[in-house]
């Protein structure tokens, strides 16, 4: 899979070194696991899990930063610029999304191989949907199921008008996701439905999710409006500050020229003295 | 020799001279420590030294270019009425030396 990078796992550093594992008490080095999308359970002894986590760490390290940020994209996580690929692989595994449109093939790629999908050599785009769908099981599909419908109902009390997208459907008709390198777009424009984020999250997390984007938006709003505030008070200060200068300015020659002018009459009449005493002693004479 | 004394003139100079050496050395002070501040390399210094340096960038001459100029020529003017002064001032010397002379010499008739 081009999707893997060989020569970029010497580029970026893990948080953590291979060594420093030992040092982790048991619960820590589970969170580790589970941040890097490994399900810990079947790992026994500790040796097995230090191991396996070794193994995905050096799988993450060889993935292409482009194709996580197409996964990171597809699934809506805000981050924040210039992540590891260990932090981009720790928000991909949070997205739990069975909704593939929009997803590039190579995001696919990244995405199947932190979910533990057995990827091969030849698989395509279908293939990779196939054993996705296939990994999440009857239970999930119905425990999903089971959320898609809480959340339509939800949709429909709360007015939405969106209409639900079909269940994973190719984005093109021969069933291939977008070419590599072409950046993965979001399907629904703004974000995700409350339909979709119950889907995704049950009843609870996606109406607290919701509300957390809702409450994310005001906020952002309000500093946008309190940021264009502070910029037109600075400006004002600025001109106010430019006017001040100059009428400083201003004064500080007028008490320079009334200066000059004293000191010039001064000088006048002090010549007009000596010229009167010269003439007077010329006349004397 | 105390015939020629003047107290005004006196006043005057030691005026001037006391006042010159006032000024410049606070002016001095003042630039040098101005330099100083400005010289720091702190984030916040360098910030204020290029925000003085667009101030004075930015000051609008439109508005005040005509009192710069009578002052430009009250100066040239001042210095002229000095030098005025001074010439002034030597033929009042010389004239004063000539009359001495005419009185020694008439003393010296007598």
């Amino acid at each position: 899979m081009s999707t893997l990078d060989a020569s970029s796992s010497r580029e970026s550093p893990a948080p953590r070194p291979a060594g420093s594992l030992h040092q982790l008490s048991q619960d820590e080095l589970e969170d580790l696991a589970r941040s890097l999308g490994l399900d810990p359970s079947p790992f026994r002894p500790r040796e097995r899990l230090e191991a396996a986590v070794n193994e995905r760490r050096h799988l993450i390290s060889a993935m292409q930063i482009d194709a996580m940020l197409d996964v990171i994209k597809w699934g809506r996580r805000p981050v924040a610029p210039g992540l590891s690929r260990e932090q981009l692989a720790s928000e991909i595994v949070q997205i739990r999304s069975m909704r593939f449109e929009g997803l590039s093939e190579r995001g696919l790629v990244v995405l199947a191989f932190l979910r533990g999908t057995d990827v091969k050599e030849g698989d395509n785009a279908a293939s990779l949907l196939k054993k996705l769908r296939k990994q999440e099981g009857l239970l999930g599909w119905f425990a999903r199921k089971r959320r898609q419908w809480m959340g339509r109902l939800v949709s429909n009390m709360l007015g939405e008008t969106e209409a639900p997208a079909p269940e994973s459907p190719p984005s093109s008709p021969s069933g291939a996701l977008p070419p590599p390198g072409e950046p993965a777009a979001p399907p629904n424009g703004a974000g995700p439905s409350i339909q979709e984020e119950i889907e995704e999250s049950g009843l609870f997390g996606g109406i607290a999710s919701r509300l957390r984007r809702s409450a994310d938006v005001y906020v952002n709003q309000k500093l946008d409006e309190i940021e264009a505030r502070i910029d037109r008070k600075l400006d004002e200060i600025d001109r106010r500050l430019g006017e001040w200068r100059d009428k400083e300015v201003s004064n500080r020659l007028k008490i320079l020229k009334i200066t000059l002018w004293a000191s010039v009459i001064v000088a006048a009449v002090s010549l007009i003295i000596s010229w009167i005493r010269v003439a007077m002693q010329t006349a004397g004479k | 020799m105390f015939t020629d004394f003047d107290l005004f003139n006196f006043f005057r100079s030691w005026l001037g001279w006391v006042v010159a050496i006032y000024c410049s050395i606070v002016t001095a002070r003042w630039l040098w420590d101005l330099l100083g501040y400005v010289r720091s390399t702190d984030r916040t210094i360098a910030m204020v030294r290029r925000y003085v340096a667009v101030q004075l960038l930015r000051i609008r001459w439109r508005g005040f270019w005509y009192d710069l100029l009578i002052c430009v020529l009250l100066t040239v003017a001042f210095f002229l009425l000095w030098h005025a002064q001074n010439v002034m001032d030597e033929i009042e010397a010389a004239l004063r030396h000539v009359a001495s002379v005419h009185a020694s010499a008439a003393g010296a008739r007598q």
